[in-house]
């Protein structure tokens, strides 16, 4: 069974009376353990997409299935129990609490979902290690690079054992370098342990190495 | 982890946060410390009432209280002592003879209350022995009878001279008094007064005006030296009604905080003053109660009231509403302050909170989006707003507690307002107290304040939609 079967959608908004279609009839099915790169210009409706994914917005019409879950029909606090357990994020800006330390933020997510404390600590352990970072788990985010912030983003992502990772231009805040080194990581992740990946992204690095590239222009799938 | 990211969170702006602490640490300081004062009055006051005016439980006949004549007595005091003497809660009892008199001097008169007491069986009940300031207390030995009467009554019956000494002088620096105020009154050495007015006359030509304001009634009663063993002429009515008269010297000066106590009220001896109404030993007016603890005064004089339900048994709350009403309100006055500086602290956490979430949205929609759900957020909200009014609640009690623990020693001396403070019945020294109740209370309204302060912000991050947030710069 495929992992996310998106089925007619539609999304449009009302900005100013007026009505704004961000996408349209989209169908799209993503099976497990693929290395996806979702692509187009700005405002060809990428973030709105890999939000319907998330279970962050709602679609105007059409179904979206993730796992055997239609998650346009979930609400309230069954759909944050669905994302918490079933999407891993990767947000443009790392998104860490600069408070924690890059131990504590893989851990935040698992307390979230009510792991021990004992568990919680051994698991992000093993992502930090997984991710590079092991030697790190105390230091603040503002002790890391842009690139070490984005690897615990992942590390946090992995931490709540998702169907998928939904990575929002994962590498546009990072030097050429630490992109490269971002995207080899989770590349060695999918071939590894089979983790889905779908990036929304600009990045040429990111399409060259994504497995499948899904092409958006104007709210429309061109490619897939 | 969320109480430790909630503490963390508050550390964010330190100096944000410290300034919001500091608030209310000196808010609460100020509040405590007005309670404490304010406590440290009223059970000054509440004490004074009860253990030098009124007891615990006074019984009279009933009618007596309606019309306050010497034939009004009590009927049966020695069945009464005879159940009191039994009564375990019951720790002292004094019969006492009270009657309105006349009091004549060699200088002046004044009408006052005269108290016929049994000495031993007084000083189980009153502390006016204990307050005597110059001679003796009352003493049943000597052929002319003693009076014991207050330092205010010896002013108004004019038995007090004013003699500037050296040796008066040179105890004023051992109280403290400044150095300049001393030598100006070295001016005044070997002079002597019969009238205070006089004295404070001659103080004011010297002194200048502050420090006259400051300084003169301390002066003057250091100054002061009582007239005791002059002659004090009683005149009352006896129980037929016919005037008697009767000589007696005064030997003892009393003063308590309250001067209007003090003007009023004289102590002799029962069997003396008995002898001169015209009433039988057993025949008093009053049957005051100490009981061993405050709280036994109500079912002592309800026991009593039971048995003996031809007199009247009232507890010092009926005897004295106002003082019952400073007791029962002087804790619930405290914590009114205390919850008006709370609400206007409350503003302060509210900014501070309402600024946090602002600065976090991007945060919080993070939160939000990986699956934090609304009642986590508002509770980490909270607790930053709750561990902040602690923070300083902390402080600011936890200074008071030590300060009020060395002013509670020391007390607060108020003594340039001493004459004011005593025509209220309090003292000018107060000893500020503060109960562990008084803290949980105080903790408890701080908690409350942080939880109440936290809405509004909590409100607004619950309101948040994780794309916009997301998306704030």
């Amino acid at each position: 069974m495929a992992v996310i079967e998106v089925i007619n959608v539609e999304k449009t908004y009302n900005e100013s009376q007026i009505k704004v279609t961000a996408l349209k009839n989209i169908n799209l099915t993503i099976e497990a353990g693929e290395f996806t790169a979702i692509v187009g210009p700005s405002g060809s409706g990428k973030t709105t997409l890999l939000n319907l994914l998330g279970g962050l917005d709602k679609p105007t019409s059409g179904r979206i299935r993730v796992g055997d879950v239609w998650v346009d029909t979930l609400k309230g606090s069954k759909l944050i129990n669905f994302r918490l357990h079933h999407i891993g994020f990767v947000f443009q800006s790392y998104n860490l609490i600069p408070v924690l330390s890059a131990g504590e933020n893989v851990e935040l997510i698992m307390q979230l979902q009510g792991v021990p404390a004992a568990e919680r600590r051994k698991i992000a352990y093993s992502l930090l290690e997984k991710v590079g970072l092991a030697d790190r788990y105390k230091s603040k985010p503002s002790q890391l690079s842009g690139g070490q912030q984005q690897r615990v983003a992942v590390a946090r992502a992995l931490a709540s054992k998702p169907n998928f990772i939904l990575a929002d231009e994962p590498t546009a805040n990072l030097d050429g370098k630490s992109a490269e080194n971002l995207l080899q990581m989770m590349e060695q992740l999918n071939k590894d342990d089979g983790v889905t990946f779908i990036f929304s992204t600009h990045d040429q690095r990111v399409v060259n190495r994504a497995h499948r590239v899904v092409v958006l222009e104007d709210g429309v799938i061109k490619e897939s | 982890m969320l109480i430790s990211l909630s503490w963390r969170n508050i550390w964010r702006n330190k100096t944000r946060s410290m300034i919001v602490v500091a608030a209310i640490a000196v808010g609460l300081f100020g509040g405590v410390m007005a309670v404490g004062i304010l406590n440290g009055w009223i059970n000054q006051r509440v004490h004074d009432s009860i253990y030098n005016e009124i007891a615990h439980v006074q019984i009279h006949n009933p009618e007596y209280l309606l019309n306050e004549e010497t034939n009004l007595y009590i009927n049966n005091t020695n069945e009464i002592l005879a159940v009191t003497d039994t009564m375990k809660d019951v720790k002292g009892v004094s019969a006492r003879i009270r009657l309105f008199c006349m009091a004549q001097s060699d200088r002046a008169t004044t009408g006052m209350v005269v108290m016929g007491i049994n000495p031993t069986d007084e000083e189980k009940v009153s502390q006016i022995y204990r307050k005597i300031i110059a001679g003796e207390y009352v003493d049943t030995t000597h052929q002319i009878p003693s009076i014991v009467i207050g330092s205010k009554a010896a002013e108004v019956l004019k038995l007090i001279n004013y003699r500037i000494t050296t040796e008066k002088i040179d105890s004023l620096l051992e109280q403290k008094l400044p150095e300049q105020i001393v030598d100006s009154v070295k001016l005044l050495i070997d002079k002597s007064y019969r009238k205070k007015s006089a004295l404070l006359k001659d103080i004011k030509s010297i002194l200048s005006k502050s420090d006259f304001q400051k300084y003169a009634d301390r002066l003057a009663s250091v100054f002061s030296e009582y007239r005791l063993n002059k002659s004090l002429v009683l005149t009352i009515q006896s129980s037929n009604g016919e005037l008697h008269y009767q000589l007696f010297k005064v030997r003892g000066i009393y003063q308590t905080s309250n001067s209007q106590f003090d003007a009023a009220n004289a102590f002799v001896d029962r069997s003396v003053l008995a002898k001169m109404a015209g009433l039988k030993p057993n025949q008093v007016h009053q049957v005051a109660i100490i009981c061993n603890d405050m709280d036994k005064a109500q079912s002592v004089s309800n026991e009593l009231a039971k048995l003996f339900p031809t007199v009247s048994v009232r507890s010092w709350k009926q005897t004295s509403p106002e003082i019952a009403l400073y007791a029962q309100f002087g804790d619930f006055m405290g914590l009114i302050y205390v919850v008006i500086i709370l609400f206007a602290l409350a503003f302060g956490i509210i900014n501070t909170m309402m600024m946090s979430v602002l600065e976090r949205i991007k945060e919080l929609g993070m939160l939000m989006a990986i699956g934090m759900n609304k009642v986590k957020v508002f509770i980490m909200i909270m607790l930053e707003s709750v561990m902040l009014s602690l923070t300083g609640g902390v402080v600011g009690m936890g200074l008071s507690a030590v300060i009020l623990a060395i002013l509670g020693h020391t007390g607060i001396d108020f003594s340039a307002w001493s004459e004011g403070f005593a025509a209220l019945g309090f003292s000018s020294v107060v000893y500020p107290s503060i109960g562990i109740i008084d803290y949980i209370e105080i903790t408890v309204l701080v908690v409350l304040t942080g939880i109440i302060s936290s809405l509004w912000p909590a409100r607004r991050a619950l309101k948040l939609n994780p794309i916009e947030a997301l998306r704030e710069e």
